[in-house]
């Protein structure tokens, strides 16, 4: 046994002269963040300063860090409020995702399918019409104004039939609730038929697709069931251009109207980064979505063959978003999507709302799944773990719940603590909280409890990671270029303006 | 730790033990508050096996034992040894600092969700931005497949 001694500068407080604040290292500068989203960087010996209140009144940073509220001096707690009301605009609204399983069935067999899909024999696992009408009733009794029905599966389009009725019965049952209502449907495209696509598309259902990647990768990733010849690329590519063809002879603005795409992430689609994102430039798509695989169905037990470590994961996503920054330096419009996200909720006064990351997380209070039986869970995640075996998650059924019961389950309640980083440890005080959102169904399915240990989970080290990456081109943009970017991906404008046209 | 080494007058020590595989401190709640020390090593779950003690009343001993299969070194525990230290003095700030605006914090979130909207100046000024931030969006680079209407709401 031996001994040692650390010596280290002690970091004097005048905690009565300053707002709250969380901090940590990044880039050789201390990012400082508030509960409204603020943030502000200061050199190690500034912080020190700031620390003890003693910058002096005519440094370069005093007006900044008064009017973003780090300060005790000035601090309008009355604007503050608003401001946090304004970020936290989602809280009292209630389920506005509503993700609805038409059917289980599928015709392809991806190597990582979240789902847990049937084969296409499996008719016992399409929804009803009497099934989805009971959807629709016990969706549209939600308190959001803004109600958007999105149908996944399976591969959704097989059930058609689900997916017509739910759309045309909403907008009936909606001209006595007046709500913003939006469909949209997460197609694997190897289903598409005219009929459907352009009953799709004069409906105003929103199409998004899934494309891994160039040929190879996304048929190795995505492949088709048993002997059947169909190339899922050519498929995905073909009816992408019909649809977006479509838009612009409708007179749709195609800025606003496309085809969006999510992609996977598999080992194999790390080491093809780099062509994966100029596929997606190459076919128009302006939003890339650099995501990592999900603890969830074929995926879990798949691991060894398609899985990464957090590390290998955050490493190539470093690169995406490099690349992904230099080819808007070059003039090409495209972003990486959780980027994007994550920078809605640095640069803009309101939180984007995406209900996986947020606190506390959409499930139950800001979205519900609905799977192909009635079965109602707080997020499709939760049907995904009971198509594992586990119905930990159900929460009831449309035939039986009332709409008070559902949003006020214990279920809910559960995953709503779970998920409040406030009160979270290592979460509360963590610099990203006010960016950050954490999984509680993640955690269920990587280590058997909702709360988990921040640090052992891979969503913390990915948003980490990622936050801290942003922070750092920010503090390294010397010359503004990659800040008015970032400020590019943040502006959102609503596509529903544009309909009907 | 190196970065943090000052002035003589300036320092703070904090003695620890190590042997082959572990290293350990003595932690005296009268300047460590425990829920700084319980902070500190929480941080370091995903990389040590931790061990708590109550060696003497107000007194708690630290434990951390690297779950790295591989060689553990003087040199990499004496590097643990300085980041627990180092994470400590940041949990210290964090606690103070959240003790210190307790009370601001409580009175502003319960405004912000049970009071009136005040609809102060700043936050008027914000909303004018957002407007004209949407305005200027020449690009229009960002409209995603689920944009929402009115909400802000994302899938």
């Amino acid at each position: 046994m031996r001994t040692g001694t650390i010596k280290a500068r002690k970091l004097t407080v005048a905690p009565e002269k300053l707002g709250y604040f969380r901090y940590a290292r990044v880039a050789g500068k201390v990012v400082l963040t508030n509960d409204v989203g603020e943030f502000h960087f200061l050199s190690e010996d500034d912080f020190r300063l700031f620390l003890r209140a003693e910058l002096p009144e005519d440094h370069a940073d005093i007006a900044q860090l008064r009017f973003k509220g780090f300060l005790r001096e000035d601090l309008d707690t009355d604007a503050i409020a608003d401001r946090v009301r304004r970020k936290k605009h989602f809280l009292p609204n209630g389920p506005h995702l509503h993700a609805v399983i038409t059917t289980l069935r599928c015709n392809q067999s991806c190597r990582y399918c979240h789902a847990s899909r049937a084969d296409m024999s499996r008719v016992d696992t399409d929804m009803s019409l009497e099934t989805a009408k009971k959807v629709v009733d016990f969706a549209m009794q939600t308190t959001s104004s803004y109600v958007n029905f999105e149908f996944q599966g399976g591969e959704p389009t097989i059930n058609m039939a689900a997916i017509k009725f739910i759309v045309e019965y909403s907008k009936e049952k909606n001209k006595y609730e007046n709500k913003v209502l939006v469909h949209s449907v997460v197609t694997n495209m190897t289903y598409m038929t005219e009929e459907n696509a352009n009953w799709l598309i004069e409906n105003d259902v929103l199409v998004c697709t899934s494309l891994d990647g160039p040929e190879g990768l996304h048929n190795w990733n995505r492949a088709m069931t048993g002997n059947d010849p169909t190339n899922a690329y050519k498929d995905v590519v073909r009816w992408i251009k019909y649809f977006n063809q479509k838009y612009i002879e409708m007179g749709r603005d195609p800025n606003l109207w496309h085809v969006d795409a999510l992609m996977t992430t598999t080992s194999k689609s790390l080491a093809m980064w780099k062509e994966v994102v100029d596929l997606y430039l190459e076919l128009g798509i302006r939003s890339v979505h650099f995501r990592p695989l999900n603890p969830f169905g074929f995926a879990t037990k798949t691991w060894h063959k398609i899985g990464y470590t957090p590390k290998e994961f955050n490493d190539v996503y470093v690169k995406v978003l490099d690349y992904v920054v230099q080819l808007n330096k070059e003039g090409h419009e495209i972003i990486e999507g959780t980027a994007a996200t994550f920078l809605k909720k640095m640069l803009t006064a309101r939180d984007p709302n995406f209900v996986d990351i947020r606190s506390p997380v959409g499930s139950g209070t800001g979205q519900i799944g609905y799977s192909y039986d009635g079965t109602i869970y707080p997020s499709d995640e939760g049907r995904m773990v009971a198509a594992m075996g586990d119905d930990i998650f159900a929460i009831g059924h449309v035939d039986s719940s009332t709409y008070e019961e559902i949003v006020r389950h214990p279920t809910v309640r559960a995953i709503a603590v779970a998920s409040l980083l406030d009160s979270l440890p290592s979460c509360s005080t963590c610099f990203n909280a006010p960016y950050c959102g954490v999984r509680p169904l993640h955690n269920y399915m990587n280590g058997g409890d909702l709360f988990g240990q921040r640090p052992n989970t891979p969503k913390c080290a990915e948003y980490m990671h990622m936050t801290k990456q942003l922070f750092q081109r920010l503090i390294e943009d010397n010359e503004g270029e990659v800040e008015a970017i970032f400020r590019r991906w943040v502006i959102e404008r609503p596509r529903t303006d544009d309909t009907s046209q | 730790m190196s970065e943090e080494v000052g002035p003589q007058a300036d320092l703070e020590e904090l003695t620890y033990r190590a042997d082959e595989r572990r290293v350990s401190f003595i932690v005296d709640e009268e300047i460590y508050p425990r829920d700084a020390i319980y902070g500190a090593a929480y941080l370091f779950v995903d990389r040590c096996y931790l061990f708590l003690g109550r060696p003497s009343d107000r007194q708690i001993e630290v434990r951390l034992k690297p779950k790295s299969a591989g060689e553990v070194t003087d040199a990499t525990l004496d590097a643990l040894a300085g980041e627990f230290a180092n994470e400590l003095l940041n949990q210290v700030v964090r606690q103070r600092v959240g003790d210190a605006t307790r009370d601001i914090r409580e009175y502003y979130m319960a405004r912000a969700f049970f009071g009136e909207e005040s609809r102060s100046s700043i936050d008027a000024l914000l909303a004018e931005l957002d407007a004209e931030e949407l305005e200027e969006d020449e690009l229009e680079v960002s409209v995603p497949w689920d944009s929402p209407a009115e909400d802000g709401a994302g899938g």
